[in-house]
């Protein structure tokens, strides 16, 4: 019986390994930006682009996955703070719907979204820093 | 002993059993939905407020007015292309309402805008066709910006004002009204949550069911 409890107690510590694992066991500092950029995304984007980064039709693009998304990490740093008009193709679909910013975010409250877009539905570019966010912010096109 | 003691399990079997029925029957027989607003007694009529009449343009330059909705049930809202704010929600929680009615040739939906200004005929026309949605069962409108606030808050007792302090320069609510086959306001639900809009869907079942008074 003591045995059976042991090797139980066993299993669960494995477990918990594993899943710590895969919900990318990096640095805590990852960790904290990854947590609060969840947050931050589901009240400054998921009602457009959903929790779940579907997105909604032709309307809202998605992000789970999104090839323009993946390939354009700077003009996605600048939209979150500056928005976006005009045609995009996403994932093979052309959309053509206002983004608008949100231009209080700040260059860490960016870091931390782009951390967790960026880890998550097939993304995996690991931690996005404060530092890649300014230079993407002062290069913006707009 | 034995015997007595699986006597008793019946038993306890059969009177959850009438109680499960009971709560059953209830909840089967459950009353009418409600009609919101003010109401006159006219000798032996009953009088209820019922939507004004309207006149608007929908996505295909149809004039839509009460005529469109003449032996519909609608469910209607009000709302902008541009918010940021809960109309993204709403719109994903309309679509279900959209799917779940599917199948139901009398049931439409009235969307109105509140940014006549910037949501012309063609945006609207664009909006619809990116949400793939069908002109004939759910309307876009806009209109003249008075003739819509007005609409919201006297008809269907919804906000929906301009307000340049607010994040997007409006404010409204998200409700969605569940409008029967007479202009009258049958139920209002939260359309920016889920739960709600799951009650809306099966009031419209309730209310196509209603045999017609
Ligand atoms: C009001 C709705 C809305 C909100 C809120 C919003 N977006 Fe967007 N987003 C859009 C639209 C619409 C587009 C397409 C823009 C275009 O057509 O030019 C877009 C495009 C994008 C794209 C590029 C296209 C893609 O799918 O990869 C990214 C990345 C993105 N948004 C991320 C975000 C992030 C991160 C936030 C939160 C800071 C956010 N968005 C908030 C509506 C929104």
């Amino acid at each position: 019986m003591r045995h059976l409890q042991l090797s139980a107690f066993g299993l669960w510590l494995l477990a918990i390994g594993f899943s710590a694992n895969s919900c990318s066991s990096r640095e805590p500092k990852f960790q904290q930006y990854f947590v609060e950029g969840e947050q931050l995304y589901l009240k400054s984007c998921g009602n457009c682009h959903q929790k779940d980064g579907k997105g909604l039709a032709l309307v809202y693009p998605p992000l789970s996955p999104s090839d323009f998304m993946e390939d354009n990490m700077e003009d996605a740093i600048c939209m979150m703070k500056k928005g976006r008009k005009g045609e995009m193709m996403v994932n093979g679909k052309m959309f053509n719907q206002p983004m608008p910013g949100v231009p209080s975010l700040t260059e860490l409250e960016i870091a931390e979204i782009a951390t967790y877009i960026y880890n998550s539905w097939g993304h995996e570019k690991g931690m996005v820093e404060v530092s890649q966010v300014r230079t993407a912010l002062q290069k913006c096109a707009y | 002993m034995k015997y007595t003691k699986e006597m008793k399990l019946v038993l306890n079997r059969l009177c959850l059993l009438i109680c499960c029925s009971l709560l059953l029957a209830c909840s089967v027989h459950e009353d009418k939905l409600p009609i919101f607003g003010e109401r006159t007694v006219n000798g032996t009529d009953t009088v209820y407020h019922r939507i004004a009449p309207f006149r608007f343009v929908d996505q295909d330059s149809a004039v839509i007015d009460n005529g469109t909705f003449l032996d519909k049930i609608y469910v209607a809202d009000f709302f902008f292309t541009t918010c940021r704010t809960i109309c993204p929600i709403m719109k994903t929680e309309m679509l279900r309402v959209y799917e779940a009615t599917r199948e139901m040739p009398d049931v439409l939906i009235l969307s109105h805008t509140i940014d006549p200004e910037y949501d012309t005929v063609a945006l609207l026309h664009d909006f619809a066709k990116r949400l793939g949605v069908e002109s004939n069962r759910w309307h876009f409108v806009t209109g003249a910006k008075d003739s819509i606030y007005k609409i919201a808050q006297t008809s269907y007792f919804a906000t929906a004002m301009e307000d340049r302090t607010e994040p997007d320069g409006f404010i409204h609510s998200g409700a969605f009204l569940l409008i029967d086959k007479k202009g009258r306001i049958r139920g209002k639900y939260d359309g920016t949550k889920e739960d709600d809009v799951n009650r809306l869907i099966v009031d419209i079942k309730r209310l196509r069911g209603e045999v017609a008074q």
